[in-house]
């Protein structure tokens, strides 16, 4: 089958561009990850704050491309949002990128991913 | 088989799954369209016409395997080839025992049908192979009990392409009077059958794996000794009351056409598609963390099965639009989970997932397998790149 029938353009597009995809380090960034073996997803988060609030995200991801559009998705909402109110709503994300039931699982291992690295803007390392 | 008029030329490496029409073969359905208006069981000149198509169809059917025409019943393809061999045999030899054979690498069909038996009271036990995909003939025999009536092993691996020593296995079932019943859907055509040689009781054979049209297929059944089986349907008596209905002389005449074909072509185009599917794993290899599915060189000519390290496998799919391949991970994401087939010889779920299984055919060109490959690694590369390290 072509795989491309089974995606929504948006998701495609996501999957193709992955904008804000990659690694960032320095004064201000946090990273953290979470994995599903199951499947072998992994998403890995960079932060960056100043004074309390997400300036900067990007992500590193091994997952199917509804979960690399989403962990996209995620990235654009987080900039702005205070850390102590970055929640991102996964389930109005699924429902944007008309991901399966089945899918929406993994969207748990950004949202896992998502919440370790902000829980390490209050490390004392942070 | 490259096409044009897309802005992605797509270029099909899944005839596992389906082959394309062969234009002879569409042309001798055609012909038999045209020829055969008459109902192949009357006795009238345009039955008479549809029933020597029929027949002259099922001696081509029958030359592939090496076994008598009148050991061939036609089906509706080797999914209800597996059905009336399992149920069929399991229910006509009850009174024997009901205890089955079969493993956990299986097509779906044999799957589901011995499901069905346990439902009923059947016993069935379900083997593992090796890490390699072979069974070994010694665990089969300590698997078969009294109440053994019936084993089924496929003979090429559909996922994997691993060619099983079916002769050995039947060797062990023969000594202790055990039916065995052999899946060769994607063997066909592909690697030589000898029933003489396997020694086996049941064969199921599908049309559309070699380059004929999907809905029709057949069932080998040993004539001396005859095994017993149940029908599945009831009707007319057709295909010596094993498969009552009327039969499509059509479709029939399609795989007398396609199993001629492949008979008169089979050493030659099995040699082609080996040297293609080795050039193609030699290509692949040296991407770097991947991994061949299956035993090395027991292996069916046409597939190669190959998992990809750091990537997901619906992604890596996504990221080859256009190369028309089969992945382990589950695309249409109704399940989500990877090959049972993989996790079965021990692959980790994250390697069953990504894991893309390429298929040969008759259309398939050097050209498509560098095309292949070429759009593998620049897809690989990308995706390996967004991943965390």
């Amino acid at each position: 089958m072509s795989a491309g029938e089974a995606y929504s353009e948006e998701v495609r597009r996501l999957f193709r561009e992955a904008p804000a995809a990659g690694r960032a380090a320095g004064a201000g960034w946090v990273a953290a990850e979470a994995t599903e073996p199951l499947t072998g997803t992994r998403v890995r988060w960079h932060l960056r704050s100043e004074g309390g609030v997400i300036t900067d995200a990007r992500y590193q991801v091994r997952g199917c491309p509804h979960t690399v559009a989403a962990a996209a998705l995620a990235a654009a909402a987080l900039k702005g949002l205070p850390i102590g109110a970055a929640a991102i709503d996964f389930a109005a994300i699924a429902q944007r990128l008309r991901a399966p039931a089945a899918k929406r699982g993994r969207f748990f291992v950004i949202q896992d991913a998502l919440h370790a690295a902000l829980l390490l803007f209050d490390a004392p390392s942070a | 088989m490259a096409g044009s008029g897309e802005a992605i030329p797509r270029i099909y490496l899944d005839n596992a799954a389906t082959t394309p029409l062969d234009p002879q073969v569409r042309a001798a359905m055609l012909a038999a369209l045209d020829a055969c208006a008459g109902n192949a069981s009357a006795m009238h000149a345009p039955g008479r016409r549809a029933r020597e198509r029929i027949e002259a169809a099922r001696a081509d059917v029958a030359a592939l395997i090496r076994a008598p025409a009148d050991s061939i019943v036609f089906t509706s393809g080797a999914t209800e080839s597996d059905n009336l061999a399992i149920l069929g045999g399991a229910r006509g030899n009850r009174a024997r025992g009901r205890h089955l054979v079969s493993l956990r690498t299986e097509h779906r069909a044999v799957l589901d049908a011995c499901q069905a038996l346990e439902r009923e009271g059947f016993a069935v036990t379900l083997l593992v192979p090796g890490p390699d995909g072979l069974l070994d003939p010694a665990a089969l025999a300590a698997a078969l009990t009294p109440k053994t009536t019936l084993v089924s092993v496929m003979l090429v691996n559909n996922e994997t392409g691993v060619v099983q020593d079916i002769a050995a296995l039947a060797a062990v079932c023969r000594a202790r009077g055990v039916l065995v019943h052999v899946d060769a859907a994607q063997a066909a055509g592909r690697v030589p059958i000898d029933v003489g040689a396997l020694d086996v009781d049941l064969i199921s054979l599908s049309a559309h794996k070699v380059h004929g049209p999907v809905g029709v297929g057949a069932l080998y059944v040993r004539r001396t000794p005859r095994p017993t089986l149940e029908p599945l349907q009831y009707g007319g008596g057709q295909e010596g009351g094993l498969r009552s209905g009327s039969l499509a002389a059509h479709q029939i005449a399609g795989m007398g056409e396609a199993f001629r074909l492949a008979t008169a072509d089979g050493e030659r185009e099995s040699a082609r598609l080996q040297g293609l599917a080795e050039r193609l794993w030699t290509l692949l290899e040296g991407l770097g963390g991947v991994h061949l599915n299956g035993h090395r060189t027991r292996r069916a000519p046409h597939i190669v099965n190959v998992s990809f390290e750091g990537v997901d496998g619906e992604a890596l799919l996504l990221e080859l639009e256009g190369l028309i391949v089969a992945s382990g991970a589950a695309c249409s994401a109704e399940s989500g989970e990877p090959s049972y087939v993989l996790r079965a010889l021990g692959r980790p779920d994250a390697l069953a997932q990504a894991s893309l299984r390429f298929s040969l055919g008759r259309f398939s060109t050097a050209a498509d397998v560098e095309a292949a490959a070429t759009r593998v690694r620049a897809g690989l590369t990308r995706l390996r790149g967004l991943a965390p390290p």
